[in-house]
């Protein structure tokens, strides 16, 4: 694509610069970004290459430099610590030791043999004749062997994390006591804990959850789809699973072999496709219509905002599982709705909601609005709030009608503020499980795309599938596993473009 | 142009507006009231049906022909109680627990300037965008081998709701980060300790985002129906409300349940409805102040 | 102890000296885990309570009973076997679901036995697997739709026809409620009554191999003219929900489990009956129905005297005299036969219309859990023709569907069977290749023949007519087959495998 001067681009209208900016984040931002992406990995394994070939120059210098209570600490953690009175680090750190050892000799040994496997021997079935009764023995887990073996891993990683702390610490230790200077007490090192080192104190309870609620199930989850984990094989009581390599990408992603009436390419397109479309819809009509809400109730003469407010807020306070599946309820064939609508004599056939394809994605469009208005008028009616009074004034006086007060001032305000917002809630929303299970459980049936693995609907999104298909017929959860994956590259993807595009639209806009 | 018949254009301007602003304004008052209908309609609905006790299945009108508070009676032979003990506790738990984890995390990643910091935070937005669903069952596997699923699934949901609710700092650090730090380094030049600092000068700034957290803390495990059911593995002693009337709605059981589903459901919403208006003005405060800058 | 105790007790097995042992051993106390429907948890712990103050054995149970629905059981089971009911009860169904995902454990030879002679003999079909094994207890024998209907808008004697039975709606302005668009379960009706069938075969390992299925024949099109005589009618409504008599219906098929909703509705009004005929060209046909069964598994166990002892509950709780309970609590049809035969039971109206209609009825087995979506839009595309051709379109789609859902590798084909010459399209059969082997029975017929084609494409043999080997079955008919149909010599049972272009037949 030509390159054009700043000249030429300042001439275009907004819509020109917008596209624009989206041809060059294809032509250029995105090869460079990949290459640049590769680059620094290249480099990065690089330079992490030769940071351990440091580190590793480091530890054999201090071993060989040091002394012996050094020396004895390759060995012993935190000897040297104790040795030089550092009570209660040493304590710490020869008590991990002590854990790692302990654990890794009972249990992970074990757990990190099977890994390679994840379990020679299943379930075995044996014919009691006393009792005249079949009894089955269970052998390997597979499962647990996947997720102890990671844990394991984990756990190596933490230790020689720490080993090699140790070893540094002895290293600083010495240079500090050649020095002269005296080393830090227990008492010491507690008080940083809520001083200099605060930060650690506040994040090693909420990252320590994160690592081991999300960061190991995330993990898992991956490793799933290299594993052929079903219903059918649940590493337990029915067969043990093993590792499959690519083969469940290349079902997933390849056109011409089939599950189901179609690929399932071609099932993850439609769905996909369904799925980005309501995000688009859900995110902006929600925020265009909230904000307009917001507006109206703001707007000066009208009266018992409060109450106006109060009232649409109670769709965020009541949980939606009641909301929705009521609402859900009421929409239906003979819910209330066609009830009313047919005994007026306004339709004569009950209207299909949520048996047409088209009915049923426009009106759960229709209903997320009535859930998402609430949240975008609280949102919005502070940051209106913030708009300076006196630009509205000035364009009162320039003779701007409201519409061109909107578009020119409140507009831009409002995407310069909530742009970032508007990205977790359009990603929020490709994942917005709950409107989707709740009103319609992805109804009506797409035939065509439904196959062993579960059924598919048209308005199913890809988080309600993945869903479908670990609980559908066969809980093929190395499938739902691999669309897991592909939501996370979608979303990833759709976020490095929006970042890539939207900074250049924050810094331009003008608020004259 | 004159000063004279610009002066008489802008009168004229102000007349012609306070009669478009009467007309807009009367447009907005139908609006609102058009919307107000279309918003209340449901809650109404729900409420008007646990009261009905002519039928206990869906009917195709709203109105009850005979009232009465047989439903909210024979909640309480079911295991109705249970199911609002446990989603109570879990709620009132995970509102503490959470609340501490998520100001700890957004107060340091807003204050603090560490070498991990950047690493961290990208770190934890790569992880946000992994769908959790599938996640749900090696969870499930985890609590169940420390013996928090079935009938002990409240504190199995407490640990899970908390333990991963780091994840949720963006809101109350866009808060932190509007509060000045020049107020950190006074206090810090006083001698305060990082600790001090935070429980005396910033926790009593911040009282709009302790409530907004603490709120929305509260109100999540009372919608919680898919893991909640996941870790409650059909036992009904460890199911929370979402769970217990969720499964009222299922083909064998609707024509009995339904409007105690209904009843259940009101009892549900009158708590967390009366706690989130008391607190309205905050939660507006803290979602202004932190969503938009996260 | 008890672990101890089975310890010592395969020990003396092993040595040989279990002579002595005596089912006294079972005695003890166990804790247990039992999964039922709801509405039936509280007679269940009473029953349990019946059983340990009965038996002789001593053994005695500390059950928790959870109400965990059939519907539901299933999933649960197959998410975590480990933590699920020692016993559940679950729809037929799920039955291979549960056997694959190891949930189910077989039965011992005197518990199956008792099960075969006590038991509905098509419920003892639906837990016996091909090898003879029994893998659970049928619990019901009521899980089937028939007609409910208001007495004071359809009178007695129309109920056995279905034109009458719409005119009548119509005459009234009531709704006939019948769930053709949204569910194949009760869609099927239609095409059973013409004596369509979708049989699914199931190897070993319970997955789907091939399907005989005739709904896209004369036979069918017959079924979707009866349907669309239904589905076209303004009074009809497709719902299967008691509440659709509250909103204006008469007339609503659907099962056992809206019998009480149904009464409060109706009261004395309310008529049971089985489903109605429809006429087409100037004949005849009783709408069928799918039949199932409620079944109650036990799960495989560690120890050989808990496993021993959960049997003999399973058995108790599907026994006469719990099954009695269960009708006279929550009116469950039983289906042990000592309890079917039972007064109570026999005088009941709404299991006469059930049995009456399980006359006409198709016993569900395993069917491919994709069967149900693609089955389940014939009823709209049926209300959308306008004519025949509409109609044949209709099924065709459903066919084609059908055909390409075994498409889960390049080379499926279809094994077109012609029993009684091209020209017969009611002894037309279609079979499935699954990877490139099909195993069928040629049925004694004047044309033993057909031809191996891809789905849909019915006209060409697409050069997979030249038989190469296992000539001595086939018949070779030269010039008189120009398409070089496979014709088999004599009836039996072959065995057909292809391979790239050669197709090898084999006599079983």
């Amino acid at each position: 694509m030509a390159n054009i001067s700043d000249l030429e681009y300042l001439r275009l209208s907004k819509g020109q610069k917008l596209l624009f900016r989206l041809k060059r984040f294809f032509t250029d931002s995105l090869p460079n970004g990949l290459k640049n992406f590769f680059v620094r990995i290249g480099k990065g394994i690089g330079s992490g290459c030769q940071k351990i070939g440091s580190e590793c120059k480091d530890i054999v210098s201090t071993f060989v430099h040091g002394d012996w209570k050094t020396k004895l600490s390759y060995l012993v953690m935190g000897f040297g610590c104790l040795a030089r009175g550092q009570i209660l680090r040493g304590i710490l750190f020869l008590l991990f030791e002590i854990v790692f050892i302990g654990y890794m000799i009972l249990a992970g040994g074990y757990w990190l043999s099977m890994l390679p496997s994840l379990g020679k021997v299943g379930p075995t079935e044996t014919y009691n004749e006393l009792f005249d009764t079949y009894t089955t023995t269970y052998n390997d887990n597979s499962f647990k062997i996947l997720l102890y073996g990671v844990l394991t891993i984990f756990f190596i990683i933490a230790f020689i994390y720490t080993w090699r702390q140790n070893v540094k610490q002895n290293q600083i230790a010495e240079k500090i006591l050649a020095s002269g200077k005296k080393l830090r007490s227990g008492k010491e090192d507690l008080h940083s804990l809520v001083d200099d080192q605060f930060h650690k104190t506040l994040l090693a309870l909420p990252m320590t959850g994160i690592l081991i609620f999300t960061v190991l199930p995330i993990i898992f989850m991956v490793l799933v789809a290299f594993t052929n984990y079903d219903g059918a094989h649940d590493g337990y009581a029915s067969n043990l699973f093993t590792w499959v390599g690519l083969k469940n990408f290349n079902t997933m992603l390849s056109w011409n072999s089939a599950g189901g009436t179609q690929s399932y390419a071609a099932t993850f397109g439609e769905v996909l496709t369904w799925t980005l479309i309501w995000a688009f819809f859900a995110t902006f009509t929600n925020y265009f219509l909230g904000m307009f809400v917001a507006m109206a109730i703001n707007k000066k003469g009208i009266k018992v905002k409060k109450l106006w407010r109060t009232i649409l807020v109670l769709t965020i306070a009541i949980p939606q599982f009641i909301s929705l599946l009521y609402v859900s309820k009421m929409f239906a064939k003979d819910g209330i709705i066609n009830g009313t609508l047919l005994s007026l004599g306004w339709i004569k056939q009950a209207l299909p909601f949520w048996e047409d394809p088209t009915w049923a994605r426009i009106t759960v469009i229709i209903i997320n609005i009535w859930i998402g208005i609430p949240y975008l008028m609280l949102i919005t009616t502070g940051i209106l709030m913030n708009i300076p009074a006196d630009l509205y004034e000035s364009a009162r006086i320039d003779g701007a009608n409201p519409w061109q007060q909107y578009t020119k001032i409140t507009l831009p305000y409002m995407l310069f503020v909530t742009g970032p917002y508007l990205l977790t809630s359009f990603t929020g929303n490709m994942n917005n499980f709950n409107v989707i299970y709740l009103l319609t459980g992805g109804a009506p049936t797409n035939a065509a795309a439904s196959s062993a693995a579960g059924s598919v609907g048209y308005t199913d999104l890809l988080i309600t599938w993945l869903f479908k298909i670990t609980t559908g017929a066969e809980s093929q959860y190395y499938l739902a596993s691999v669309v897991g994956i592909l939501v996370f590259i979608v979303v990833a993807l759709i976020s490095l473009i929006v970042y890539n595009v939207l900074p250049s639209i924050k810094n331009e806009e003008d608020f004259q | 142009m004159s000063q004279n018949k610009t002066a008489g254009a802008v009168a004229k301007r102000h007349m012609g507006l306070k009669t478009s602003r009467r007309i807009g304004n009367t447009a907005i008052y139908i609006l609102l009231i058009a919307m107000s209908v279309i918003w209340l309609v449901p809650f109404i609905c729900i409420l008007l049906q646990s009261f009905r006790v002519e039928s206990t299945w869906q009917v195709g009108y709203v109105v009850p022909q005979k009232w009465g508070l047989d439903n909210y009676q024979n909640l309480f032979k079911t295991d109705f109680p249970r199911w609002y003990t446990n989603t109570f506790i879990a709620a009132l738990c995970t509102a503490v627990l959470q609340t501490v984890i998520v100001l700890c995390m957004s107060y340091t990643l807003s204050r603090f300037r560490f070498k991990m910091r950047q690493p961290l935070m990208r770190f934890m937005l790569i992880l946000g965008m992994f769908p959790g669903m599938l996640t749900m069952i090696i969870l499930y596997r985890v609590l169940k081998d420390l013996g928090m699923t079935q009938a002990n699934a409240v504190p199995g949901l407490i640990l899970v709701y908390v333990a991963s609710s780091g994840m949720g700092y963006y809101v109350s650090k866009g808060f932190f980060d509007t509060i000045p730090k020049s107020l950190d380094e006074a206090a810090r030049v006083d001698g305060a300790t990082r600790l001090q600092v935070l429980y005396k000068i910033i926790l009593p700034l911040s009282k709009p985002i302790v409530i907004y957290t603490i709120l929305t803390a509260f109100m999540g495990p009372w919608g919680d129906f898919v893991f909640a059911r996941y870790i409650s593995f059909g036992a009904s002693a460890g199911k929370n409300v979402a769970v217990g009337l969720y499964d009222w709605l299922s083909k064998d059981q609707i024509n009995k349940s339904y409007t105690m589903f209904c009843a259940g459901g009101v009892l549900v919403a009158i708590p967390v409805t009366i706690l989130f208006m008391c607190l309205q003005k905050y939660y507006v405060e803290g979602v202004t102040g932190g969503a938009v800058k996260g | 102890m008890k672990k101890l105790l089975a310890l010592v007790l395969s020990l003396s097995m092993l040595l040989s000296v279990c002579s002595f042992a005596s089912a006294d051993s079972l005695a003890g106390e166990y804790d247990i885990k039992i999964w039922v429907a709801n509405e039936i948890v509280d007679l269940t712990k009473q029953q349990v309570e019946d059983f340990n103050n009965t038996n002789e054995l001593g053994i005695k149970f500390n059950a928790t009973i959870e109400a965990v629905g059939e519907g539901d059981a299933a999933t649960q089971m197959v998410t975590d076997v480990e933590a699920g009911g020692d016993i559940f009860c679950f729809a037929q169904d799920q039955f291979s679901r549960l056997t694959e995902a190891g949930a189910l454990a077989k039965l011992g030879a005197g518990a199956a036995k008792n099960v075969t002679e006590s038991t509905d003999a098509d419920a003892v079909a639906a837990v016996t697997t091909g090898d003879g094994t029994l893998w659970a207890y049928p619990l019901t024998a009521d899980n089937g739709y028939f007609m409910y209907y208001d007495k004071s808008v359809i009178p007695e004697e129309d109920i056995d026809s279905m034109e009458k039975l719409i005119a009548d709606c119509e005459a009234a302005g009531k709704n006939f409620a019948f769930e053709m668009n949204t569910s194949a379960w009760y869609l099927a009706s239609f095409f059973f009554g013409t004596g369509c069938v979708s049989e699914w075969q199931t190897d070993d390992e319970g997955n789907f191999t091939s399907v005989h299925d005739t709904f896209n024949s004369d036979k069918g099109l017959i079924a979707a003219k009866g349907m669309q005589k239904l589905v076209t009618s303004p009074i009809h409504v497709s719902s299967s929900e008691a509440s659709a008599l509250a909103n204006g219906a008469a007339i609503v098929v659907t099962g056992t489990w809206a019998s009480s909703a149904i009464k409060e509705m109706l009261g004395d009004n309310m008529g049971v009956a089985d489903l109605p005929s429809f006429e087409v060209d100037g004949q005849e046909y009783h709408l069928g129905s799918f039949f199932g069964f409620k079944l109650m598994g036990v799960k495989p166990q560690v120890d050989p005297a808990k496993a021993a002892v959960l049997h003999r509950l399973a058995q108790y709780l599907t026994g006469a005299k719990c099954s009695l309970e269960r009708h006279a609590a929550v009116g469950w049809g039983p289906a042990n036969l000592e309890a079917q035969a039972d007064e109570s039971v026999a005088n009941d109206p709404i299991l006469k219309a059930v049995y009456e209609q399980k006359k006409y009825g198709q016993v569900q087995n395993a069917i491919h859990g994709s069967w149900w979506d693609i089955a389940k839009v014939i009823g709209d595309e049926v209300k959308a023709a306008t004519d025949e051709a509409g109609l044949k379109q209709a099924l065709q789609n459903y066919e084609d569907k059908m055909a390409s859902l075994f498409k889960l590798d390049a080379n499926a084909l279809l094994f077109v069977g012609a029993w009684n010459g091209w020209n017969n399209a009611d002894d037309t059969d279609t079979y499935y290749l699954k990877d490139g082997v099909l195993t069928l029975d040629v049925p004694e017929s004047d044309y033993m023949g057909g031809r191996i084609v891809k789905p849909g494409d019915w006209g060409t043999d697409k050069g997979f007519a030249q038989v190469v080997s296992g000539a001595e079955y086939i018949k070779d008919l030269g010039a008189d087959n120009p398409d070089n149909n496979i014709v088999f010599a004599e009836a039996g049972n072959y065995t057909i495998t292809l391979n790239g272009s050669e197709i090898t037949i084999v006599k079983n």
